[in-house]
């Protein structure tokens, strides 16, 4: 793999290419509490020591309300219009645990019927990641196949070996590509670079094997085991709002005005209690157990039976952000060890 | 770019009130090239929309040897079924599929055939009597059996009546005890004890059975002692959709997506599903 050397002062010299270029760029607000756009190349910051951002970077291909089309009627007929996504976006500095998402929703937005919404924003988006020191209580990408160092997603790789210097690493055609277009700014470099950088970051400390998690899940549908967890779970839905690889959805009409108005893909949670629920009144999820016990099965069961990906990348931000502490990595390394 | 939310417009050029609250709409398409590619199986689904209001999921109600309309039947009970209920004849709804799999008619050909259905369960079902009933020499005896809580409540009321007008065609039509009325010539009794009063014959035969749960419940054990095998039994879930294509996250059962894999399940394949429906 290609390897190359860049200074902050050279990247924020990019930002501003790709700023006066009409590019979007994002990345994780000062706060961390969410991805934001950078206006100026010299706020340019890349914190591989920060947690990740309280809110994950899936706006970027699944927005939280995505219009698919626009409706106007006319007494008795109705014209549609397309709505097109548009995006030409650069993603700064995302974790690895962000990055690979975007690999993981691509199954299912494209195993049968295509979702060109999230496939034309990701087509439009390069994803610049970064190698992450930081690792708490909550973080558990290494037990989900994934890495502090993983490039899994990212088009180019960031590895910071000084506060003013990184390596990075072209890792897909589009990231050669970009490489190759603002080459006057990344230096020629090689892997004994950042070879010591990656060593010595240790990733986090919680292990569990989720073969053995599916293994137990496999077996036991019908169990009590998810409901003490039922009992405390508020139904709030943060988990799924915070999550990079959560991708269910609802669809509802929005009038703007008395003839017109759009068709909205808007996020959606299996922790709501109406998620389920029939027209009849009949609701097959009818406590906070169940639907508790569908978060589970559907991330480190159902999701492998069906696309070969576990539905987690293990960044720990619906651990982070619950409101009643609900840890879904100490649920799933309690299920790992009934095995 | 292909957009698969996008729906096809329909025009309303018929509506006829089945029961006091459940209604059918005669749709066709507003463009001459949507209507020449549409084609689809008895027993698929769609998703039909009210702009303004919103989408909801029902069975195409009429059979694919018919293709001047497309029928949908619906029961008034929640926001956009009763968006679609003031819609006139001449407005236009949307219309988005067919999605789902099928009732298994090309297996069937040279079987006998048992549907039983209960309440609005009959609006599937209708698609592929329909459907047989259009190919009538490829398939051998075929018996009906539909009951309702009450006589209001009995939809298709002309089609059953030409449906028990036939010399090849059995029809048992029932409803609850208390549901009849004075001149009611039917019979009385739930489905499952009809079923089993009328015995029809599990030899060479496969069954579609669609209602409540509680019905389908009821009739399973029936069908299981007058001899019909899990898999020739066939039925279909209502799960809750929204976008119908396998992505929405919520119609699963287990790793299964109702939309995708179903609507229409063998009991076979029902009982190892797990209980989450």
């Amino acid at each position: 793999m290609e390897e190359y050397i860049i200074s902050l002062e050279d990247l924020k010299k990019l930002a501003d290419n790709l700023i006066k270029e009409g590019t979007d760029l994002f990345l994780p607000s000062p706060d961390n509490s969410r991805f934001v756009r950078l206006k100026k190349a010299d706020e340019l910051k890349l914190a591989p020591e920060a947690r990740p951002s309280d809110i994950s970077a899936k706006q970027a291909a699944f927005p939280k309300c995505d219009p698919v089309l626009f409706y106007k009627r006319d007494k008795s007929t109705v014209e549609l219009k397309d709505a097109e996504p548009s995006a030409n976006q650069v993603l700064f500095g995302l974790k690895p645990c962000d990055a690979a998402a975007f690999g993981i929703m691509n199954k299912v937005f494209n195993w049968d019927y295509k979702d060109n919404f999230f496939n034309k924003r990701l087509e439009n988006t390069l994803v610049i990641g970064l190698a992450c020191t930081y690792s708490d209580d909550y973080c558990f990408c290494t037990s989900v196949g994934l890495s502090p160092v993983s490039e899994t997603g990212s088009d180019i790789f960031l590895v910071r070996l000084s506060d003013a210097q990184f390596a990075a690493r072209a890792v897909t055609d589009k990231g050669i590509q970009f490489v190759k277009k603002y080459s006057q700014l990344f230096a020629k470099g090689d892997s004994s670079k950042s070879k010591p950088a990656l060593e010595s970051i240790k990733g986090p400390a919680r292990k569990f094997d989720s073969k053995k998690v599916k293994d137990w899940l496999d077996k036991n549908f019908e169990t009590d085991f998810f409901n003490p967890v039922g009992d405390t779970c508020l139904g709030c839905g943060q988990c799924a709002f915070v999550c990079p690889t959560c991708h269910c959805f609802d669809i509802v009409d929005e009038d703007y005005s008395y003839s017109e108005g759009r068709r909205m893909k808007n996020w959606d949670a299996c922790q709501f209690s109406l998620f389920t629920l029939h027209a009849s009144g009949h609701n097959p999820r009818d406590n906070q157990a169940k639907r508790y016990r569908q978060r589970v099965n559907h991330k480190f069961k159902y999701y492998i039976d069906r696309f070969k990906e576990i539905l987690c990348t293990g960044c720990g931000r619906c651990s982070r952000g619950c409101p009643v502490t609900i840890d879904i990595g100490s649920i799933v390394t309690k299920i790992g060890n009934l095995t | 770019m292909e957009n698969i939310y996008k729906p096809y417009l329909m025009e309303i050029k018929e509506i006829i009130d089945e029961t006091v609250d459940t209604r059918t709409l005669r749709l066709q398409f507003r463009s001459e090239e949507d209507k020449k590619r549409f084609s689809f199986k008895a027993g698929q689904f769609a998703e039909y929309s009210v702009f303004g209001e919103g989408e909801c999921t029902f069975c195409i109600a009429s059979p694919p040897t018919r293709m001047d309309f497309i029928e949908c039947s619906f029961k008034q009970v929640g926001k956009v079924t009763n968006a679609l209920r003031r819609l006139n004849v001449g407005d236009t709804i949307g219309f988005r599929g067919p999605y789902g799999n099928w009732f298994p008619v090309e297996e069937m050909k040279g079987k006998n055939i048992v549907f039983i259905a209960g309440g609005i369960g009959l609006a599937p079902v209708r698609s592929v009597i329909l459907n047989v009933l259009d190919r009538r020499k490829e398939f051998k005896d075929i018996t009906i059996i539909y009951g309702a809580r009450s006589v209001g409540d009995l939809v298709y009321k002309r089609e059953l009546r030409e449906w028990q007008g036939m010399s090849d065609v059995r029809t048992v039509v029932t409803v609850d005890p208390g549901g009849e009325t004075p001149d009611w010539k039917g019979e009385i009794g739930f489905v499952p004890t009809i079923v089993e009063k009328a015995a029809p014959k599990s030899d060479n035969a496969v069954s579609i059975i669609c209602g409540p749960p509680i019905m389908i419940k009821f009739t399973l054990p029936v069908m299981m002692k007058l001899g019909f095998k899990e898999e020739n039994i066939i039925t279909t879930l209502e799960n809750r959709m929204k976008c119908g294509l396998g992505k929405c996250g919520r119609c699963n059962i287990g790793n299964i997506y109702v939309c995708k894999d179903g609507p229409v399940f063998s009991y076979s394949q029902l009982k190892v599903l797990p209980q989450e429906y």
